[in-house]
C-alpha cells in the first residue's frame, strides 16, 4: 500500500462520494420539508444522464471540434440536463405527491415507487433499451502526473463543480428570501402558511433544485463513466438514500458528509487488500479491550459501596486479570460476581468470546493479506457501513433534523 | 370609523358540531376588540376561519370590504391579516432575527436568481427588511437586544417566545392583527407589560383583535368585547356591558350564579 494509491484512492473516493452527495441532497431537502421520500428522485438522476449524452451525440461531438465549439456543445448538454429533470421533478411533485398531500405517509411512499418504475419504463420508450455511450472525447478521459499520481481532470471537476453546487445550496437555504421560507415550511407548514408562505410553491421549488442537482450528478457520471444504463438510477438512487440517512436525514451538510463517508468506505473497501483493513479489525479489538477493562468497570463502580472501594479493589477489578480464561472460570463458578459487579456471567463469556472472534477475524485477514475484496461486494460494503453507523448513531452522523418542540 | 373586518353570518361545522354557528361582528379601524368565552366556544375556530385554515361553511369574511373568505392560508396573509397562536408555532430552529424576516414574505419580492446573484436591489431590499426588523424587535425593548437576535427561537423564554410571535406577526405591517391569548401563562407583571404594549400598537395604529381569558388584561384594553359560547355570539359592548351579561355569566358560571347574580 503505496502513498500513491492511497491519494489516487482517495481521490476516487471523493469523486462518487461527491455524485452521491448531489443526489443525495435531493432526498434530504424532501424529506426535510414533507418528511417523505421521493423515491423517483434516481430516475430523475438517470434523465440527466441520458439527456446530457443524447445531446452530445445529437450535436455529434468529436475531438476534431475547434475547443470553443467543444465547450459550447457541453454547455448546452449541462443546460439540458438541468432544465429537463427540473420540468421533470416539478411535474413529479405536482401529478404524484401534491394531490397526496396529507394522507397517511406510506400512500406518497407508494406513489414514489409507482413513479419510480414508470419513470424507468419512460426512459426505455424514449431513449431505447441499450445502455447510452457518450462519444469518447479526450477531455473526458485527459489526467495529468503529479508525484507519480495519475489524476484524472474530470474527478477534479467533478469534485469542485458539486463542492461549489454545495456552498451554492448552502447559502440559498441559509440567507434568501426563498430559503427562509424552505425552512419555515419544513418547520411548520401550517404556521409558514399563516405567515404569507406559499407552501406549494415552495415545495415545488425544493423538488425542482433538488431535480436540477441529480441532473447535474447525472451529466457528471456520464461524463466520467462514458455510459448509462436505464436503470443505473436505482442503484445510485439508493446509495444516495444510504447517504441521506447515514448523515441524518433531512440534514443537508449530512447528506454531504454521509456521501462522502459512503463513497470512501466503498471505494476503500474494493481497493486496500485484506492486511491494510485487519489493523482496522485489530484497532477495533484494543478499542474494545480498553472499553472492558476501564471504562466499563469504572462506571460500574459507582454502584459499589464507598466502604469496598480501596484503591486496592478498584484496581483488581479494572486489571487485565479480568480477561483471562481464570477469571471467566471463577466468573461461571459466581466466586467473583461482586467484581463483576453488574456484569453476569454470560456476559462475560460472550465479551472474551467477541474478543476472541475479532482476533481470530485479524488472524485470518493478515494470513490472506495481499487478497482484495471483489469490486461486486460494493453495494454489500455500503450496506454494512449503513448498519453500523446507524446501531451506535440512530440519528445518522451529522444528526436528523429534527425540530425541537416547545 | 371604517370598518376592517366584517363577519356575515359565518358557520363552521366539524361533523355534527356546529363550531361556529351563523357569526357576525364589525371590527372598526383602530380599535381593540377582545373575544372572550368559555374554552371550547369557538374563539380559536374563529381566528382559523379568519386566517384561512377552515373555508367557512357559510356566510362572508370582509377585509376592508373585499371578500377573504375561502382563501389561502397564505393569500389571506397576503391581504393584511396577521395572527399569533395560542400554542406557540414559532419556526423554533430558526434564528430570532429570521423569525421575524419569515413574517416579511410577503412585503418582499427578491426572486430566487436575484438573491442568488446578490444583485444591488436585493441587497437594498435585504438591509431594509433588517433595519425593519430591528425596528420591530426594539418594540420590546431589552428583550431582544444585540446577539440574542442570532439565537435559535427555541433557546428563549416563554415569555419572550410569546413577544417573538407578536413582532413576528408585526412584521408584515398587516391591517388587522389577530393575538390569540397572548398573554397565556404569564406572571401577572408580564401580563400587565403586554398589555402595554398592546396599547401602544393602538396608538401605533394597528387594530387589533384578540381572544383572551385573563379579565384584567381584557378590561384593561378593550374598547369592546365580544362574548361567545357554543359558536355564538351572546353578547357584545364595552368590558362592563358584557361582563354583567346574565348570558355571559351563566356561560361561565353556570344557571345558578347567574340567577343569584341577577
Amino acid at each position: 500500500m503505496s502513498l500513491d494509491h492511497i491519494v489516487s484512492v482517495t481521490i476516487g473516493g471523493l469523486t462518487v462520494g461527491m455524485i452521491y452527495a448531489l443526489i443525495a441532497l435531493g432526498y434530504t431537502m424532501v424529506y426535510g420539508v414533507l418528511k417523505f421520500i421521493n423515491f423517483a428522485h434516481g430516475e430523475v438522476f438517470t434523465i440527466g444522464g441520458y439527456v446530457a449524452a443524447f445531446t452530445l451525440l445529437g450535436l455529434g461531438v468529436n475531438d476534431d471540434m475547434s475547443p470553443l465549439v467543444l465547450a459550447g456543445c457541453v454547455v448546452l448538454a449541462l443546460l439540458a440536463a438541468v432544465l429537463v429533470p427540473m420540468a421533470i421533478g416539478f411535474l413529479i411533485e405536482r401529478i404524484a405527491y401534491r394531490p397526496l398531500r396529507g394522507r397517511s405517509r406510506i400512500i406518497p411512499l407508494l406513489s414514489a415507487i409507482g413513479v419510480s418504475i414508470v419513470m424507468q419504463q419512460l426512459i426505455i420508450l424514449v431513449f431505447g433499451p441499450a445502455p447510452v455511450s457518450m462519444p469518447s472525447l479526450a477531455v473526458g478521459s485527459a489526467s495529468f502526473v503529479v508525484f507519480g499520481i495519475r489524476i484524472r481532470v474530470l474527478a477534479l471537476v467533478i469534485i469542485a463543480v458539486s463542492s461549489a453546487l454545495m456552498l451554492g445550496l448552502t447559502y440559498l437555504v441559509k440567507s434568501t428570501r426563498i430559503g427562509k421560507a424552505m425552512r419555515a415550511t419544513s418547520q411548520d407548514m401550517e404556521a409558514a402558511e399563516m405567515m404569507g408562505i406559499d407552501t406549494n410553491k415552495t415545495i415545488a421549488f425544493t423538488f425542482v433544485v433538488g431535480s436540477a442537482l441529480a441532473g447535474i450528478g447525472g451529466f457528471l457520471v456520464v461524463m466520467y463513466y462514458g455510459s448509462l444504463k436505464y436503470d443505473a438510477g436505482f442503484l445510485y438512487g439508493l446509495k444516495a438514500f444510504t447517504s441521506a440517512v447515514l448523515g441524518g436525514i433531512g440534514n443537508i451538510p449530512g447528506a454531504v458528509v454521509g456521501a462522502i463517508v459512503l463513497g470512501m468506505t466503498e471505494t476503500y473497501g474494493v481497493s486496500l487488500d485484506l492486511g491494510f483493513m485487519a489493523w482496522f479489525v485489530v484497532a477495533g479489538l484494543i478499542l474494545g479491550l480498553y472499553v472492558q477493562m476501564v471504562r466499563v468497570p469504572r462506571r460500574r463502580l459507582q454502584h459499589i459501596a464507598d466502604d469496598r472501594r480501596t484503591p486496592a479493589y478498584e484496581k483488581s477489578i479494572t486489571d487485565v486479570y479480568r480477561l483471562t480464561p481464570y477469571y471467566g472460570f471463577k466468573t461461571l463458578l459466581a466466586e467473583r460476581t461482586d467484581a463483576l459487579l453488574s456484569v453476569s456471567a454470560a456476559h462475560a463469556v460472550r465479551l472474551m468470546f467477541g474478543n476472541l472472534f475479532l482476533a481470530v477475524v485479524a488472524a485470518v485477514m493478515f494470513a490472506n493479506a495481499s487478497v482484495r475484496i471483489d469490486t461486486r461486494w460494493q453495494p454489500v460494503i455500503a450496506f454494512v457501513v449503513l448498519m453500523v453507523i446507524l446501531m451506535f448513531r440512530p440519528s445518522g452522523i451529522l444528526g436528523e433534523a429534527i425540530t425541537e418542540k416547545v | 370609523m371604517d370598518a376592517i373586518l366584517e363577519l356575515q353570518g359565518v358557520s363552521m361545522s366539524f361533523g355534527g358540531l356546529k363550531a361556529v354557528d351563523n357569526l357576525s361582528f364589525t371590527i372598526n379601524e383602530n380599535e381593540i376588540v377582545s373575544i372572550i368565552g368559555p374554552n371550547g366556544s369557538g374563539k380559536t375556530t374563529t381566528f382559523n376561519v379568519i386566517s384561512g385554515l377552515y373555508e367557512p361553511d357559510s356566510g362572508e369574511i370582509l377585509l376592508k370590504g373585499e371578500s377573504v373568505a375561502g382563501l389561502r392560508p397564505d393569500a389571506v396573509h397576503d391581504k393584511g391579516i396577521s395572527r399569533t397562536f395560542q400554542s406557540l408555532r414559532l419556526f423554533s430552529n430558526m434564528s430570532v432575527l429570521d423569525n421575524v424576516l419569515v413574517g416579511m414574505h410577503s412585503v418582499t419580492d427578491s426572486g430566487v436568481l436575484a438573491s442568488m446573484l446578490r444583485l444591488p436591489k436585493v441587497r437594498r431590499e435585504e438591509q431594509a427588511m433588517r433595519e425593519r426588523a430591528q425596528e420591530i424587535l426594539e418594540m420590546f425593548p431589552g428583550r431582544f437586544s444585540g446577539p440574542r437576535q442570532q439565537q435559535p427561537a427555541f433557546s428563549l423564554s416563554y415569555a419572550n417566545r410569546r413577544r417573538l410571535e407578536i413582532a413576528r406577526a408585526l412584521a408584515s405591517d398587516p391591517t388587522l392583527l389577530m393575538l390569540d391569548e397572548p398573554v397565556a401563562g404569564m406572571n401577572p407583571m408580564e401580563s400587565h407589560e403586554v398589555m402595554e404594549q398592546i396599547k401602544i400598537l393602538r396608538d401605533k395604529g394597528y387594530t387589533i383583535v384578540m381572544i383572551e381569558h385573563d379579565m384584567h388584561v381584557v378590561e384593561g384594553v378593550s374598547d369592546r368585547v365580544i362574548a361567545m359560547d357554543h359558536g355564538v355570539k351572546i353578547a357584545e359592548g364595552t368590558y362592563h356591558e358584557v361582563a354583567n351579561d346574565p348570558q355571559v355569566v351563566e356561560a361561565y358560571l353556570g344557571k345558578r350564579a347567574a340567577e343569584a347574580t341577577a
